[in-house]
């Protein structure tokens, strides 16, 4: 990055979203509301990571989820959304790539919609309301 | 209408407000309504349908919903926009989920409506055959009142 080489960084830490190579993990997120994708996409993109797309409905979801592959390396899942919900998203996703990275958004008292994510296959979930601390230790512990 | 009812949406108001906006959360006293009541400039409805039945809701000034939704995304918004819109519903969903999870553990099942938004001015509400227990949050942007009509299912 062309900052980096004008400034030297007085921080020594790599940003988490950003893999060995330099290049940034790519996050699909999925959500019909607009606020909690911005709120994502801001804490995602401060770490490093890039925001590759973003879809407002599971069917959506799974779509872009196709359309990207294999250039996508996690995807965040909200539950309750229009047209599929999250966890119907979230299996079409695993059966399309079991290999998916896929984290779910939830509200409280989703437990059991979030238990039966976590045995189809989303590797974690992140309870609403979101802090950037806990997004960003739930992904970067789901893609490490 | 029972307080208990009540309680669960105060005290999960007072929590998520108090997490998500950088501004003090006071709880004011609660008061009764069983008339007519005006609605401030914005309001969030939520309805409840199961063995308890009626609406809840987040009734605040246009002034406060912006000034909320600007410390909710940390950017100031100067309109009742899309981005506006959809962070106050966020927030009402967010109030409501913690609430019903509460009143669920009480042995209270009801399944909730996605909140609808409303914005305009002089407006009311009316609800027929039950009370509204009002319980004002006092934020440093104005207060939120959280307006609840519920009874049990007949």
């Amino acid at each position: 990055m062309k900052t980096k080489m004008d400034f030297p960084s007085i921080n020594e830490r790599k940003p988490e979203g950003v893999k060995e190579d330099g290049s940034p993990y790519r996050v699909l997120v999925v959500d019909d509301s607009m606020f909690v994708t911005k709120q994502i996409s801001q804490i995602l993109t401060s770490e490093g990571f890039e925001v590759v797309d973003t879809a407002s409905d599971g069917l959506q979801g799974l779509e872009k989820y196709k359309e990207l592959y294999p250039n996508i390396d996690v995807v965040t899942m909200d539950i309750t959304m229009p047209k599929m919900d999250g966890v119907s998203a979230l299996e079409k996703i695993i059966e399309f790539d079991k290999e998916a990275k896929v984290i779910m958004i939830s509200a409280l008292g989703k437990q059991d919609l979030v238990k039966k994510a976590l045995l189809i296959g989303a590797k974690n979930y992140i309870v609403k309301p979101l802090d950037r601390v806990k997004v960003l230790e739930r992904i970067i512990q789901s893609i490490k | 209408m029972r307080v208990e009812y009540i309680n669960p949406f105060v005290e999960a108001a007072f929590n998520v407000l108090k997490e998500v906006l950088t501004s003090d959360v006071k709880r004011g006293e609660l008061y009764l309504k069983s008339t007519t009541q005006p609605v401030m400039g914005v309001a969030a409805l939520v309805g409840l349908a199961g063995n308890v039945e009626g609406r809840v809701l987040f009734d605040m000034s246009i002034e406060t919903a912006l000034a909320i939704a600007s410390d909710m995304n940390g950017e100031k918004l100067e309109q009742m926009d899309d981005l506006a819109k959809a962070t106050i519903t966020e927030l009402a969903n967010m109030i409501t989920a913690q609430a019903v999870t509460k009143l669920h553990e009480l042995g209270f099942t009801f399944d909730l409506t996605p909140p609808a938004i409303f914005t305009g001015e002089n407006m009311e509400v009316t609800d027929s055959e039950v009370e509204a227990l009002i319980v004002p949050m006092e934020l440093s942007y104005g207060k939120v009142e959280i307006n609840v009509a519920v009874r049990e299912r007949v």
